[in-house]
């Protein structure tokens, strides 16, 4: 085999070239101009950082996709034309498929940071279908052409495009979120490594083997093609066992794939070290690409040590401090030097022009070339944020620079192309160009920043809520807080999958791995604030969240945050069933939905007295329960005893009840026994968790008593659950059949204390009603009786802001017992149809059954019963 | 009517004269040297122009613009931290970073004259001219309190 001189610049000779020579490939010109425009993007997109959806991944895929994928798209088409001494294929489809690309990489960009994930994952599959496309028309250029001892380098493209086929799928498969947790950061893991070291990696080596001896004027050496077919034949196969194993979940698979790959990366790079002996790197082009080759080496050790040692679903996370030497090292330098290298040719004109483009290009190149190097090793290593920002500005520059100095050159190029045109190039023009540039910057930057008057927020207390990141949901949703609370988010990340959470006011976590937390301090809450997931597609997905000022809330009792209550430090969710805390609000609670499995309806059967003038009992406070509050729904409840509502006392005039009150809570809670007649100072003092007082009181009076916790916000407590019934027989009380005891109580869901909670409280807008502690709890489990029997029912109101009509569908009351009196007795002309009962008071009322069926026991106060205060007597025959 | 409205009256006009003047000059002046006059006169008028307005420039404009501009900020207890407030703060910041890239541009173009770089001279002159419309326009903008 002869040493070929390789001279890309030169167009193939079958076709001659029509008019003057900087005519030549006028599609390349514009084309390139793509690459420069999506350069310029990825400076753009840098900049912008936090202020886009999604900064990282846009910064990649802008790059990686738009930028560095038009470009291989170009030139590996064109390399080949001119490698194969093929016919060049018409312009027409070739333009079509980068068109298409770019459409589809649009898509892509917009449906991952923006829009519905749909626009993306169809972006994905109709850039699949180009680069297939693509390959086709490369096999086909092979075909047609006459033999070529360049061969050998269209299978390196035809490889590369069939890896970005295979990664393109698995990011469209990513982008629609199919597999979660542990398969997506597989899925993820081998959609960065098919497509960095196939389509980008594959298609560079193959482009090296004649570009490198071009860029230095030599001559390409003999081993060449040998060397190529054997890297091919190491690192394609080596590829799909390195995907197909971090795929499947097969560490050492994987790691025996990316060995292969790196051994043909070898072999391929072999001879290219020959041309280097051959002639030392003199111009900006050689040395360039030469950096990008370097660190493409130092990426694959690392990828290699990465894979090697972890398990494949966590090779995607381990991989993202390689990012910056694979965008800015390997992938931009080599991009930067072939642009150097091949700009001055595409753009033409004569000698002349070629010289003049080429110094233009690479002026200050070795500055360039420093600035760059110098930067990416500081963006990948764990320096201090001065540095890495340093680190940012000196790779940023660089790349700006070039993108500049190619703008200015391809403008030229333009004018001399359209010399009638030129006043627009004229300085008249670009110096009002740049004043209104500079006029629009100053306006911008002016005006972004929030709301003109600035309102400066004085924080008026603290608050920690647990946020939990999983299953493409931020919980809870929405965080109320009063105006000024400075929130302490303290974030967990719940998932198999990485996330993170990024405020719009500018706080964020840093990409949080399973199982892993971070802390966020906001400032003193102002306006609204929203947040979000960063990861591409799942802020899309639903990952947001949204943090309110009290009362700004639009859509009332729909939400709920864990909050602390006062001092009390953080509260999460205790419900173990993971069930929801979260209520419905106005939206309906569903009364009808079954009952969790396991629940137990509270007792409403009163038993007779307890025998005896002295009774002892302990009420501990439980500020933990989980309850079922309504059907499906269970949430933390504050209580006496672990129950909604507390333990029944029940006596006869007269009696003592020694109440030993533990606080076994997680903050302040008092008693207050209405029964009694004490002054309120000492007994129905607040105490502090693990503190205990003993509440002696004499029932002087019969009655339903209410008992509730005493301490401020009283509201807060009651609601809480924290109630209760002691029942005084009045002398001479008539036996009964069966005695029921229903105390009725408001629902609120959502944590008691929190924000959300709290505002329906005050603004009275309970989510439901409750009969001894569930909503619609009796109509899942019936109070039994006969026909026939005398059943007296017992009520108490507890509130805290709505009373009771208590009523019994389809039998009247011939006996009313309120407030310590008989309003009706059994034998009166007259009837009963209600109970009606004030927050807090308490009665009874007696009936029978006329006959078997079902009878509903409402609070015809009717939206109460339809919220929920509402239960069935099953009559039965007697 | 108090001094204050002196010294804002001053810094008004001393902004109406540059940036007039600016307009003026490349509106009116130069336009019509361009075409009544012939090669070397028109030079010679041009250059003087330059000259004449770039001394105006250092002499009269940019003292009495910075001592009445500090003097209004300090009036308005503007403080280095209340630049980066959004509103009045950071319009005023914008207005000031844009005022100093115009000061940028005026100097380069009086440079590239200097230098015999017909094209840039006449590329910052306009981006200055540019500018300082922009400036007006951010200084409409401050809130009026």
């Amino acid at each position: 085999m002869t040493p070929v001189e390789v001279r890309i610049e030169k167009g193939p000779p079958a076709r001659p070239l029509p008019g003057p020579v900087r005519r030549r490939a006028p599609w390349h010109l514009r084309a390139n101009a793509l690459v420069v425009v999506w350069l310029g993007l990825t400076v753009a997109t840098a900049l912008a950082g936090e202020g886009l959806p999604a900064p990282r991944w846009l910064l990649i895929h802008v790059f990686l996709l738009g930028a560095v994928s038009t470009a291989i798209l170009i030139w590996s088409e064109h390399f080949a034309v001119a490698l194969l001494r093929a016919r060049t294929p018409d312009p027409r489809w070739s333009l079509a498929r980068l068109a298409l690309l770019n459409t589809a990489t649009a898509a892509v960009l917009y449906g991952m940071a923006a829009g519905p994930a749909a626009v993306a994952v169809t972006g994905a599959g109709v850039i699949v279908a180009v680069v297939l496309w693509h390959a086709a028309a490369l096999v086909r250029l092979t075909r047609q052409a006459l033999p070529s001892r360049f061969r050998h380098v269209i299978a390196w493209y035809v490889c590369g495009a069939g890896a970005l086929a295979t990664g393109g799928v698995l990011g469209g498969l990513l982008a629609a979120h199919v597999g979660h947790g542990a398969t997506h950061e597989r899925l993820h893991a081998a959609h960065a490594q098919v497509n960095l070291l196939g389509w980008i990696g594959l298609t560079v080596l193959g482009t090296l083997f004649t570009l490198w001896p071009t860029v230095l004027r030599t001559r390409m050496p003999e081993r060449t093609r040998k060397a190529s077919l054997t890297g091919l034949r190491l690192a394609a196969p080596g590829l799909a066992l390195l995907t197909g194993g971090l795929l499947a979940d097969l560490r050492w698979l994987a790691a025996a794939g990316l060995a292969a790959y790196a051994a043909g990366a070898l072999a391929a790079l072999l001879p290219l070290t020959e041309a280097v002996r051959a002639r030392r790197p003199h111009t900006g082009a050689a040395w360039t690409l030469a950096a990008g080759v370097v660190w493409f080496e130092i990426v694959l050790v690392a990828d290699a040590v990465i894979v090697v040692t972890r398990p494949a679903g966590e090779v995607a996370a381990a991989l993202e401090p390689l990012l910056p030497l694979v965008l800015a090292g390997f992938v931009g330098q080599v991009l930067l030097g072939s642009l150097l290298h091949l700009l001055p040719a595409v753009l033409g004109g004569g000698p002349a022009r070629f010289k003049e483009n080429m110094a233009l290009l690479e002026r200050g190149w070795a500055v360039r070339l420093a600035a760059l190097n110098v930067g990416v090793p500081l963006l990948a290593l764990p320096v201090p944020r001065p540095l890495a920002l340093l680190g940012w500005a000196l790779v940023l520059a660089s790349a700006a620079a070039f993108v500049v100095l190619a703008v200015t050159a391809l403008a030229r190029a333009w004018t001399v192309e359209h010399p009638e045109r030129r006043a627009l190039a004229s300085p008249a023009l670009a110096g009002v160009m740049a004043g209104c540039l500079l006029t629009a910057a100053a306006v911008v930057v002016s005006v972004t920043g929030g709301s003109s008057p600035a309102t400066t927020v004085v924080a008026t207390g603290t608050r920690t809520v647990e946020v939990t990141l999983s299953g493409m949901r931020v919980r809870p949703a929405v965080i109320e807080a009063a105006r000024g609370t400075v929130l302490t988010l303290r974030v967990t990340n719940t998932d198999a999958q990485r996330h993170d959470l990024r405020l719009a006011t500018g706080e964020r976590t840093p990409l949080l791995g399973a199982g892993k937390s971070a802390i966020l301090t906001l400032a003193p809450l102002g306006e609204a604030v929203d947040g979000w997931c960063t990861v591409a597609g799942h802020r899309a997905a639903g990952m947001t969240m949204r943090i309110v000022p009290t009362g700004a809330l639009a859509r009332p009792g729909t939400v709920t945050g864990h909050g602390a209550h006062g001092s009390a430090g953080q509260a999460t969710s205790p419900d173990g069933n993971g069930g929801p805390v979260t209520g419905t609000g106005q939206t309906g609670l569903d009364l009808a939905a079954p009952m969790s499995p396991g629940w137990k309806p509270y007792d409403a059967v009163l038993a007779p007295a307890p025998g005896g003038a002295e009774h002892e009992v302990e009420i501990r406070v439980d500020d933990r329960a989980v309850l079922e509050v309504a059907p499906g729904v269970r949430q933390r409840m504050w209580t006496f005893n672990g129950t909604v509502p507390g333990p029944v006392l029940r006596g006869t005039v007269g009696d003592v009840f020694t109440v030993t009150f533990v606080n076994g809570g997680t903050m302040g809670h008092g008693i207050d026994f209405h029964a009694g007649a004490n002054a309120p100072d000492g007994v129905m003092r607040t105490i502090q968790p693990g503190e205990r007082l003993t509440y002696r009181f004499r029932a002087e009076h019969a009655g339903a008593w209410l008992y509730h916790c005493s301490t401020m916000p009283m509201t807060q407590h009651i609601a809480g659950g924290m109630y209760g019934a002691v029942v005084i027989d009045p002398p001479n009380l008539s036996q009964v059949d069966r005695e029921f005891l229903l105390v009725q109580g408001e629902l609120y869901l959502g944590e008691p204390g929190s924000d959300a909670q709290v505002t329906k409280i005050r603004e009275g807008r309970p989510d439901g009603w409750m009969f001894n502690g569930t909503a619609a709890g009796y109509d899942h489990a019936p109070l039994a009786a006969k026909a026939g029997e005398r059943v007296r029912i017992w009520a108490v109101a507890a509130g805290p802001s709505s009373g009771t009509a208590l009523h019994v569908v389809g039998a009247p009351f011939d006996t009313v017992y309120k407030e310590g009196a008989y309003l009706l007795r059994e034998g009166d002309a007259g009837g009963a149809q209600v109970l009606d009962l004030a927050p807090a008071q308490g009665g009874f009322v007696e009936l029978v059954f006329p006959e078997p069926g079902r009878y509903p026991v409402v609070d015809h106060t009717m939206r109460q019963a339809e919220g929920g205060a509402h239960g069935l007597f099953e009559v039965d025959a007697p | 009517m108090t001094w204050w409205s002196v010294v804002r009256f001053l810094h008004v006009l001393s902004a109406a004269l540059w940036v007039g003047g600016q307009l003026t000059v490349s509106l009116v002046v130069l336009p019509l040297a361009r075409r009544l006059l012939d090669g070397e006169r028109r030079e010679q008028v041009m250059r003087a122009v330059g000259r004449r307005f770039g001394m105006f420039t250092g002499a009269v404009f940019l003292p009495v613009q910075l001592g009445s501009g500090v003097a209004i900020a300090w009036h308005k207890g503007v403080t280095w931290a209340s630049l980066a407030e959004p509103g009045y703060g950071r319009i005023l910041a914008a207005k000031l970073a844009l005022f100093c890239a115009v000061m940028v541009a005026a100097g380069l173009h009086g440079w590239a004259t200097g230098a015999g770089r017909p094209g840039f001279a006449r590329a910052t002159a306009l981006a200055a001219l540019v500018g300082s419309v922009g400036v007006v326009l951010l200084a409409t903008a401050l809130p009026a309190t």
